[in-house]
């Protein structure tokens, strides 16, 4: 590749970034997404957090925490941890990602469980966010 | 690819107009993607999928993403030209499996004294594939090829779209060689130990491949880690025996820390072997909290990493061979979370010569369905 070679393929793929800011830019990147998690610690009441809490941490008893929320407040409480989650596991090693189609999403977080060792809990609140 | 191939490809491919041919199709590859994945589509799907979708009854479909890149670095004045293509297929079965893997096609062009052009190889290498069970909250097995958990970069920062700075850290061949990768078993996994306190591990074992392209040694080792999700704050340990050759030990540790007012983010590590020890602290901070220019400045991120690096007994080829000291500095803009352009200035001291790295490159992840992601 001469230089010139390299210099229009230069031109050519900051044609591209420029395509990408006119797509607009995403509201999950890391300043948002600090604002996000303060947000989602303010509004996480006493007693959604108490609930939040609860069912994460009762996977030995109910498999899943997700699948004990019944009352429209527990799905609230839960998706606004499963936020909080998903701030502070993906945001470990790379940008907070934007949301993906539901089935897609369920394919990302489970091959995230593996790489990045995260628990079982944090999967299902994640993925529960992720697909609100 | 025979030299034969690769000659007639290489000057095929050095002409500018198969150059710019290459650049646009890359350009009308990566375009349509970067407007389908807008923000405003993306939260049109979500919220066409409101409300009551338990994570139980989403079915996961086949996943096709990619990293790839292009970067310039000028290692002491001379220029290296590093395209970079990483395919990565997701494939779920049932609840519990997952198939997984990894290619990397690199090449890195450079100048030849007395010839025109660049020239260089394109490299191939199969980085994972790995079949995954999910046994129970605590437990996944996992068999094949995978990468190995020594530390965090290798595993976890290793891909040109996810890290900070484009340079590997100088110890990255500690433990982990040139390929990065076992071929073998793991058995790993994260679970809460108390409220407020994760625990996360991986144990493995190696087999010796000599596989052109799957290459691994035989090696046992672990990795196990504490995060803490409150103050976002992990440190772990790695530790790696060698069953072959010297049956050598390598040990290290790693730290990662986000705090939670800022966005900053810092991580390190350390790792000793016989063929030397050394360690890295990088950190990066986004510039979303500034004060002016906020709408512009939000998408910039400052990267600081300063790194040592002290010989051992055994002279390992992948690892410098003389002590040596290095700062870095990098200005990555994103464009979005997953399209950014990178740049990096750094000194390097050593004993055989000082010289500078300059590192200028966009990356960008690509990520699509195999199948229809929405629910039916």
């Amino acid at each position: 590749m001469t230089l010139r070679g390299g210099l229009l393929a230069g031109i050519l793929i900051a044609a591209t970034a420029l395509l990408a800011i006119s797509g607009g830019v995403t509201a999950q990147d890391g300043g948002s997404a600090a604002h996000s998690v303060n947000v989602a610690n303010a509004a996480l009441t006493a007693p959604a957090a108490k609930a939040a809490s609860a069912a994460a941490n009762s996977n030995a008893a109910v498999k899943s925490p997700v699948a004990a929320a019944a009352k429209p407040q527990d799905d609230e409480s839960l998706t606004i941890e499963g936020e909080k989650r998903f701030h502070a596991n993906c945001g470990r090693c790379h940008q907070a990602p934007q949301k993906f189609p539901p089935r897609m999403m369920a394919t990302i977080v489970r091959h995230m469980r593996v790489r990045a060792t995260i628990t079982d809990d944090d999967m299902r609140l994640i993925l529960r966010y992720m697909t609100q | 690819m025979s030299n034969e191939i690769w000659q007639t490809w290489h000057s095929k491919a050095t002409s500018p107009r198969v150059a710019g041919a290459l650049a646009l199709l890359l350009m009308l590859l990566i375009a349509p993607t970067l407007r389908g994945q807008s923000p405003a589509q993306a939260d049109a799907q979500s919220n066409a999928q409101t409300d009551a979708i338990e994570p139980e009854s989403i079915s996961p479909v086949p996943v096709f993403t990619m990293g790839t890149g292009f970067i310039t670095q000028f290692e002491g004045g001379t220029p290296n030209l590093d395209p970079l293509i990483s395919p990565i297929f997701l494939i779920p079965l049932g609840q519990n499996w997952l198939i997984e893997s990894r290619d990397t096609f690199e090449s890195d062009l450079a100048p030849v004294p007395g010839e025109p052009g660049y020239k260089g190889v394109l490299d191939k290498e199969v980085d994972y594939l790995q079949v995954d069970y999910i046994a129970n909250p605590y437990l996944t097995v996992t068999v094949g090829r995978y990468l190995t958990p020594f530390g965090i970069f290798n595993e976890r920062l290793y891909p040109i779209w996810i890290r900070d700075l484009q340079s590997d850290p100088l110890i990255l061949p500690i433990a982990t060689g040139p390929s990065g990768a076992g071929t073998g078993a793991m058995l790993r996994g994260g679970f809460d130990a108390a409220p407020g306190i994760e625990i996360n591990y991986a144990t493995y074992f190696s087999t010796l491949s000599t596989i052109n392209r799957i290459d691994s040694d035989r090696a046992a080792g672990m990795r196990a880690g504490i995060y803490l999700p409150g103050p976002r704050l992990e440190v772990g340990g790695s530790f790696q025996h060698l069953l072959q050759d010297d049956r050598s030990n390598a040990f290290g540790f790693h730290f990662a820390w986000q705090p939670t007012p800022l966005p900053l983010d810092i991580r390190a590590e350390y790792a000793r072997s016989h063929n030397g020890s050394g360690y890295w602290i990088e950190t990066a901070y986004r510039l979303s909290q500034a004060p002016v220019w906020t709408s512009a400045l939000r998408h910039v991120q400052v990267v600081g990493r300063m790194q040592q690096f002290y010989t051992g007994t055994v002279v390992d080829p992948d690892l410098p061979t003389v002590n040596t000291n290095m700062f870095e500095f990098g200005l990555n803009y994103y464009f979005r979370d997953d399209f950014r352009f990178v740049s990096s200035y750094g000194r390097q001291f050593a004993f055989q010569g000082n010289q500078n790295v300059w590192t200028l490159g966009l990356t960008y992840r690509l990520a699509m369905p195999l199948g229809d992601g929405d629910m039916q």
